[in-house]
């Protein structure tokens, strides 16, 4: 009896409710839509900051210093040592590790400064390189290497061209892949694989430092900065302040300003569907007059009411998240160029969001308990 | 007529119309904020992106390749070009002058410390330094600027004062030696033996090069160098605008002899705070240098800037959504609940077009008063997310007063059509009748 009451109403005031049913679906559609691209965007906005490039080095700490021309250098580390460490952590959050080993030596009878590394890695961990020509796609590829953009006009170098690096009474050649514009020291030197420069500087197995790009929130890189330094004692693993501080400051600001806004239109749209709920709550006095005067209790007739409303929220809600989440879905292609999936906890929350409001909405029809039926059905 | 039917209606029921002024004022005023901040999130931003420091490089141009390791030049003094000190007060006077936050120029100077006996590398440089501008004015400058990450236990040096600070790294290697209050000698070659005589202020952990450098006063830097009023690099730190296709090709002209930019496109480019044309400005001022945009920081910035400013677009545009769908079914129910008012009317002789009149003519007046209260709520909300968000209010908009109100009227006004629409086909009797 009470659900077929229901179902009757439902069916009775199909106008009406069209109303009432498109303020639900697109209120929910908004809230989910938004929700999930609140909780999506930290997510996307931690992995467009790793162009900044690396944020964690692991560098000797001061041991032995090497000499270049009379001052003080970094000293060197065995390579062995710093991938077993990289090897034992996750590795899912490092987006690109490479070692380098800096050597400076002489080409055209100029003094160059060389990076061993593994150049496949370069692309990844600079992805703001402007690079005309190729990327090394192979770390084991010792007949390339990419030079920087003053070292290619200095030496007049084009695609192709070979380059003979000499140290001490060794050479080494390899052709020019590709030309770097980074706007900073890269500009200034040579990138050829780690083996190469090893070999060219009679250094086997040593680097100087190692460069990771961590993603995450500052928490997560301090994190894995700390289980680095603890796998790795005897060296300096120190998180890049430039890159952390400015990356943690600046996400928090754009987080706190998507989420400022998102609760306002939250707030908003909660507000449109609880007007319209009510609204059609109003129109109903005629029915709870006429339940009324057949003798319905009135607890009785806001049950019925209250049901009608929670199922049109309910319905209207699982239709609306399932179009917000399209939405952000939409929204992380249009913005980021990668999809925001949508999250399981937001559908829950939408839906529970919008019954309750819709609830909320219909409580007016509670004040009719001490109204007379007669004065109802006579229209006032 | 008209205007008496209009007057009672405001005054026979004034619940239900504050009811849809209520509306209008919420859902204008989440427009009115979401819009504010949309409009000024760009400059905001950008200048919250300055915390990452310098994105523009200036070098001499016919200068021999640096040999630079780690953020720091190996190369002897007396090799490669160097800039001029006295010089950088031109940097204020380009067309984007204001646009320019800071600058910083550095000189590196390979000496020995006569306490450790070994090699290290002497920064020259400014914290906080006044510029002398041509103008008259002065410009106060440094590495607080250009390199705000930079922190200093102790204090920093006194501008052009014997003082220095030492790099982490030399002061953990050298506890004795390094001690902030010590007293450090500095020498150009390993045998002359007194050398320059410096104070140690404090020691900078920056986690780069300069944590095994001393950084000292950029005079003092010079004098030790040889090189009087010189330097070797500056880092510029600009507000831009990310870059776009104009950009692009405003950059590629100046390299390329094929691609011209038409005069209006010229001035546009040189018009726009570019990280090109900021550059290319410098080029002007600073003749025989090279000025490149530091990529990493420029393009991170670019990128990131569009698109936060395309999300919040989206976002606005989501806002500016709800706000019409609140008040369009608050003035679609408005008009629901009056069928009966409308049946009155028409049974009485009004004409169709007389009762939309009078319902859309209601509707406007209650979204310019709701509009305009909206927008001053609107703008008090703006101000209060700017505060909380960016530490400063956001100043509210007055170009955006009448695009709020024109919205108001045009949404409320398509909320009442469609009912209005269907109250038309009504027949006065059945209306009346109460179905």
């Amino acid at each position: 009896m009470f659900w077929r009451l229901v179902f009757q109403l439902l069916r009775g005031s199909r106008g009406r409710l069209g109303v009432a049913i498109l303020a639900i679906v697109s209120g929910a559609a908004v809230i989910s839509a938004l929700l999930n691209l609140d909780l999506g965007v930290q997510n996307k906005l931690t992995q467009e900051f790793r162009t900044l490039g690396a944020n964690i080095v692991i560098s000797p700490a001061s041991g032995a210093p090497a000499q270049i021309s009379g001052a003080e250098v970094p000293s060197l580390m065995p390579e062995r040592d710093v991938l077993a460490a990289l090897q034992q952590l996750p590795s899912a959050q490092v987006s690109a590790a490479a070692p380098y080993l800096y050597i400076v030596a002489r080409a055209q009878n100029i003094r160059v400064v060389v990076a061993g590394t593994w150049p496949d890695q370069a692309q990844k961990l600079d992805a703001t390189w402007k690079l005309e020509g190729n990327w090394v796609r192979s770390r084991e590829d010792q007949s390339q290497c990419l030079v920087g953009r003053n070292v290619a006009r200095r030496m007049q170098l084009a695609l192709g061209n070979p380059l003979e690096l000499h140290y001490m009474d060794r050479s080494a050649q390899c052709r020019v892949a590709g030309i770097v514009d980074a706007g900073g020291a890269e500009d200034n030197q040579v990138f050829a694989s780690l083996s190469a420069v090893q070999s060219l500087a009679n250094l086997p197995g040593q680097i100087g430092v190692a460069q990771l790009s961590v993603t995450g929130t500052a928490q997560i890189v301090a994190d894995y900065a700390a289980r680095l330094a603890a796998a790795l004692p005897q060296y300096q693993v120190r998180p890049i302040r430039q890159v952390t501080e400015a990356e943690g400051a600046l996400l928090g600001r754009i987080r706190l300003l998507i989420v400022s806004m998102v609760l306002l239109i939250l707030i908003l749209t909660a507000l449109c569907v609880l007007g319209t709920m009510a609204a059609l709550a109003m129109e109903r006095r005629k029915d709870v007059g006429l339940m009324k005067s057949l003798g319905g209790s009135i607890s009785r007739i806001v049950g019925i009411f209250l049901a009608e409303v929670g199922v049109l929220g309910a319905v209207g809600g699982l239709l609306g998240t399932i179009l917000g989440a399209a939405l952000a879905y939409w929204m992380g292609l249009r913005v980021f160029g990668t999809a925001i999936s949508p999250r399981w906890e937001v559908f829950p929350a939408t839906i529970a969001l919008m019954i309750v409001v819709t609830l909320a909405g219909a409580l007016p029809l509670r004040m009719l308990g001490n109204v007379k039926p007669a004065e109802i059905l006579r229209g006032e | 007529m008209f205007a008496r039917l209009l007057g009672e209606s405001f005054a026979r029921n004034p619940r239900r119309k504050v009811l849809t002024a209520a509306a209008l004022v919420i859902g204008m005023a989440v427009a009115t904020a979401t819009l504010t901040i949309a409009l000024e999130v760009g400059d905001r931003l950008a200048r919250e992106f300055r915390s990452l420091g310098a994105n523009l490089l200036v070098t001499p141009e016919s200068d021999t390749l640096p040999v630079e390791i780690g953020g720091v030049d190996y190369r002897p003094v007396d090799e490669g070009a160097y800039l001029n000190e006295a010089d950088l007060g031109k940097l204020k006077t380009i067309f984007w002058r204001h646009n320019i936050l800071g600058f910083t120029p550095f000189l590196d100077v390979p000496a020995y410390v006569s306490e450790t006996g070994g090699a290290t590398t002497l920064i020259g440089t400014w914290y906080k330094h006044e510029v002398p501008v041509p103008d008259g004015t002065k410009f106060e400058t440094g590495a607080s600027a250009t390199h705000p990450w930079w922190k200093v236990q102790g204090r920093w040096f006194q501008d052009g004062a014997d003082e220095c600070v030492v790099g982490a790294g030399l002061a953990e290697k050298y506890p004795a030696a390094f001690a902030i209050g010590k007293t450090i000698h500095l020498t150009q070659n390993q045998v002359s033996g007194d050398g320059r005589p410096l104070v140690v202020t404090g020691i900078i952990s920056t986690g780069d090069a300069e944590d095994n450098a001393v950084l000292l006063p950029l005079p003092v830097a010079q004098e030790i160098s040889g090189h009087p009023g010189k330097f070797r690099q500056l880092f510029v730190s600009a507000l831009t605008k990310p870059a776009d296709a104009l950009a692009e090709r405003g950059e590629r002209a100046q390299t390329d002899k094929n691609i011209q930019l038409t005069p209006t496109e010229y001035d546009r480019w040189f018009c726009s705070p570019y990280i090109s044309s900021i550059g290319f400005q410098i080029r002007t001022v600073l003749p025989g240098t090279d000025v490149h945009a530091i990529r990493r920081v420029a393009e991170t910035e670019g990128r990131i800037l569009t698109r936060v400013g395309t999300l919040l677009w989206i976002v606005t545009l989501a806002a500016l959504g709800a706000a019409a769908l609140a008040i369009a079914a608050t003035s679609a129910t408005t008009v629901l609940e009056r069928r009966a008012e409308i049946g009155v009317m028409k049974a009485l002789g009004a004409s169709n077009a007389l009762v939309g009149g009078i319902f859309l003519a209601e509707q406007v007046l209650l979204a310019i008063a709701g509009g305009a209260i909206g927008f001053f709520v609107g703008a008090g909300l703006a101000r209060f997310l700017g505060e909380s968000v960016f530490g400063t209010p956001a100043a509210p908009r007055l170009i955006l007063f009448p695009v709020v109100l024109a919205l108001a009227a045009v949404i409320a006004m398509i909320g009442s059509l469609v009912p209005l629409r269907r109250a038309a086909h009504f027949r006065p009797a059945v209306i009346l009748r109460g179905e």
